[in-house]
């Protein structure tokens, strides 16, 4: 069994320790929860992941792969995907084409073939589409397909990026927050299919403020407090953890 | 008539050679790189195709077919830095550029004639060529659009992280990109020197980048429709009365403002909008 | 004779400060690239020009081409500019519109002035040359480097000991921010065109003494050294256009003595060229954000 697996993972922005030394393992075909006030740290653990921001010190392997220092798209490539908490989609495009380039990387059409708009190209995009159909449809999406992603609620807008991220047909996936701004039927409908995720066998890295959320769903639960974990274990342990209550405490009032 | 049409011959013909830059203008673009550099290749194209005429004879054919991959190389070489670069520095570097072409022009004059340009190139070029060649190129950036490329590039020229996150190297793309401007604006650059006789330097500077600038943020950056439409309209619009014509460069610069502002997408990409959002609602009519 | 280069090359180092200065403040505090600046410049050159034709005193033609071109800086921000602010898109909107001003005012110069290359009338400027050690230096060259001193002088009091400064500052950190201070940030933005426009009116008038040629084109050229003298020095950075002015004059001014001629262009664009890659930032710019920052 592959795993992701960070070791000693350090990140400083000028001054900033915005984490260090982290040592996290998500292995496939679970759901780890990473929790931590405001300015923890969670999203740079994520960025440095998937090669948005450049690593100070430690490693990132996928299995036996070392990807620290690899650029953003071979690290997709190795089978990461992601989402973003601040929700990136390409606001005027059409929610079908939205998630359709999350099938770049399985695209297999030469480069000759859509510069000459030769068959192969158009076949490969009408498979695409029809694919892209299927997912929409897995994420109860169909209906607004040919509507703009930026005119959608924010709860679909959440459930386009994931399906986008899903597209890229990954092993793991990295959570920034999914459920943020929705409402609990909204979010249970999103649960069913995060453990649909692991069932698949894809190991999900969920980051989540909702410590509700997290204990109903993690495995094992990572908590970071000032770029560091401060504990980690199984869900009952941490949330009962005095050291995560007093962050979570401090946190709240600063 | 005849005379009639003949009369609008040379401005079908600008059209056609025009529509090519401003292609080479729009895919990259497209793709998310703010270069200017299309005026440059163009006259890459042009000298390569040009020298090898007067200098050596060359068939036509084998100058097209050379100035093409000139642009086309020189673009790709070029890629490299500018991958370096984004927004502004990119449009300040390839301005840098156009200015080291035309200067390095003007100062070969044995290779190239210098300011006094090249003289006497054959005329083989006629407008049935000019409109084959548009129309393929036309096809060309409408099939990137329709198929994998369309979409990476769009991906990219919106959120290169998203880009990225996905599994598309912007490096290679936004090098392809640059790769098939070279080519087109070589192409159109060669295709210029074969049908006029004489080129010079300055055919190839500041005011081609403007013109075919103008092109592609009056029609629109997103579809292959903006492209052909705002050459259209900018060609022709000053032929229609006298005092337009005599301040063209004054109703480009006007129009480059009131587009840039208050319809950014261009006037054919807004109007495709248009279309499609009714369509829209249309069926949600129908569906409720 | 190296020594007299070195000084004309101060003397050409002035102006293209006062050419650089408003087109560095400009990115500076808005990050737009004004492409209309070398069409202000030339505009502050014609006026002069006019009014000295139509029988005005050298001195008023001055403060004349200083008040048009800092009007006309500030009708360009309001014109291209200023919507553009609102939805986002000033990067790259912001260089179309600015190219669009630039041509509307450039063709508009072209047909004033007919498309002939004007010259002020003879001794317009006394022509006086002084000499000392083995040195020649001109009345005009001195009161080029005179007034070039003192505007720059000027406007570093202005940014930097006055309240005006401060808010500029304010602005060009967070323009929400200031805002809530009850700063108003478009009249801020007005009065930093004004001073740009009028800084490279400044320099278009004593360009065309210097050379004693204007034409509507004049202003090409120095928006191309413009780039080089900013990027050089680090976009938005003063102390850093200022430096790269010197540096940009000096080694200008030396190439045109020692090298072929023809070549001096193609060197200065491709030194512009790799300091932009090497440093993209400039000499005394501050780094931005990363490229996969998402900005666009
Ligand atoms: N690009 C950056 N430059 C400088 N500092 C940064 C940068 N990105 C993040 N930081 C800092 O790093 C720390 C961690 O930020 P991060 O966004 O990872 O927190 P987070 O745990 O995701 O918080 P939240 O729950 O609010 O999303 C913060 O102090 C933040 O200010
Ligand atoms: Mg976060």
């Amino acid at each position: 069994m592959t795993s992701l697996k960070l070791t000693n993972l350090s990140k400083r922005f000028g001054g900033v320790v915005a984490s260090e030394d982290v040592n996290i393992e998500v292995p496939t075909g679970k759901i780890i929860g990473l929790i931590g006030p405001n300015g923890a740290g969670k999203t740079t653990i994520v960025n440095m992941i998937t090669g948005m921001l450049p690593v100070s010190g430690g490693t990132i392997h996928v299995g036996d792969t070392d990807i620290t220092h690899a650029p953003a798209h071979e690290i997709c490539r190795a089978g990461l995907a992601r989402t973003f908490q601040n929700i990136r989609l390409l606001g005027e495009a059409s929610v079908l084409d939205n998630v359709m380039i999350g099938f770049h990387r399985h695209e297999t059409s030469s480069t000759l073939a859509s510069l000459l708009g030769l068959p192969a190209s158009a076949r490969e995009t009408k498979a695409l589409k029809a694919r892209t159909m299927e997912l929409l449809a897995a994420f109860d999406l169909t209906e607004f397909s040919d509507y703009p992603a930026g005119g959608l609620s924010y709860g679909h807008q959440r459930k386009v990026e994931m399906a986008r991220a899903v597209a890229t047909n990954p092993n793991f996936v990295l959570l920034d927050e999914p459920i943020a701004g929705m409402n609990d039927v909204e979010s249970d409908a999103l649960a069913d299919i995060f453990e649909g995720f692991a069932q698949d066998g894809k190991g999900v890295l969920l980051i989540e403020h909702n410590v509700r959320f997290v204990a109903k769903l993690c495995s094992y639960v990572y908590v970071l407090d000032g770029g560091k974990l401060i504990s980690e274990g199984t869900p009952d342990h941490v949330l009962s953890d005095p050291a995560v209550i007093s962050a979570y405490l401090g946190g709240q009032d600063a | 008539m005849s005379n009639f049409i003949a009369g609008y011959l040379p401005l079908f013909d600008l059209y056609c050679l025009h529509v090519g830059l401003a292609l080479s203008q729009f895919i990259v673009l497209r793709a998310g790189v703010f270069s200017l550099a299309t005026a440059a290749f163009a006259g890459i194209g042009a000298y390569t195709a040009g020298i090898l005429a007067v200098d050596l004879g060359a068939h036509p054919v084998l100058g097209v077919l050379c100035g093409t991959l000139m642009g086309m190389l020189v673009a790709m070489v070029l890629s490299i830095p500018l991958a370096r670069l984004r927004g502004v520095y990119q449009a300040i570097a390839t301005v840098a550029f156009i200015q080291i072409c035309l200067s390095l022009n003007i100062y070969s004059e044995s290779i190239t004639g210098g300011a006094m340009g090249l003289n006497n190139i054959p005329k083989t070029v006629g407008t049935g060529t000019l409109f084959v060649f548009a129309a393929l190129a036309t096809y060309m950036i409408w099939a990137i659009e329709k198929g994998r490329l369309g979409r990476a590039f769009n991906t990219i020229r919106q959120d290169e992280a998203v880009a990225a996150s996905l599994g598309i190297s912007i490096r290679k793309h936004q090098m392809l990109a640059f790769a098939i401007s070279g080519a087109l604006a070589g192409l159109f650059g060669s295709l210029e020197a074969y049908h006029s006789y004489a080129i010079d330097p300055r055919q190839f500077g500041f005011h081609l980048l403007i013109t075919v600038l103008s092109y592609v943020i009056f029609g629109g950056r997103n579809s292959v429709i903006g492209p052909l439409a705002g050459a259209a309209f900018l060609i022709i619009l000053p032929e229609l009365a006298r005092p337009l014509a005599e301040n063209r460069m004054v109703i480009y610069g006007i129009m480059l403002i009131l587009v840039i502002n208050f319809m950014p997408k261009g006037v054919a990409d807004t109007a495709i909008d248009a279309i499609k959002a009714r369509r829209l609602t249309a069926k949600r009519g129908d569906s409720a | 004779m190296l020594a007299q280069q070195l000084l004309n090359g101060l003397v050409v180092s002035g102006v293209y400060a006062l050419f650089s200065l408003g087109f560095t403040l400009v990115f500076g505090i808005q990050r737009i690239l004004n492409l209309a600046h070398g069409a202000v410049f030339m505009t502050g050159a014609m006026v002069a020009y006019y009014t000295v034709d139509g029988g005005g005193p050298l001195w008023l033609a001055f403060i004349l081409a200083i008040i048009v071109s800092g009007c006309l800086s500030v009708l360009v921000e309001i014109t291209c500019f200023r919507r553009l602010r609102k939805t986002g898109d000033e990067e790259f909107g912001g260089v179309v519109s600015s190219i669009g001003a630039g041509l509307v005012i450039t063709t508009i110069a072209q047909q004033i002035s007919s498309t002939q290359i004007l010259r002020f009338p003879f001794e317009t400027f006394p022509v006086v040359i002084f000499r000392f050690w083995d040195l020649r230096v001109s009345m005009l060259q001195l009161f080029m480097a005179g007034a070039a001193l003192v505007m720059v002088l000027i406007l570093g009091y202005l940014f930097y000991k006055t309240a005006f400064g401060r808010r500029v500052r304010a602005v060009t950190d967070n323009e929400r921010a200031a805002t809530l201070m009850g700063i108003n940030p478009n009249r801020i933005y007005m009065q930093t065109y004004f001073l740009a426009g009028a800084l490279a009116g400044a320099a278009g008038v004593l360009v065309g003494l210097a050379f004693n040629s204007i034409s509507f084109v004049m202003g090409e050229p120095y928006m191309m050294f413009g780039f080089a003298i900013i990027i050089l020095g680090g976009l938005g950075s003063i102390p850093g256009a200022l430096l790269a002015s010197v540096i940009f004059g000096m080694v200008q001014t030396l190439t045109i003595a020692y090298l072929p001629s023809g070549l001096t262009d193609t060197i200065i664009f491709a030194a512009l060229f790799l300091i932009l890659l090497v440093r993209p930032h400039g000499l005394l710019g501050q780094e931005d954000a990363g490229n996969l920052g998402g900005r666009r």
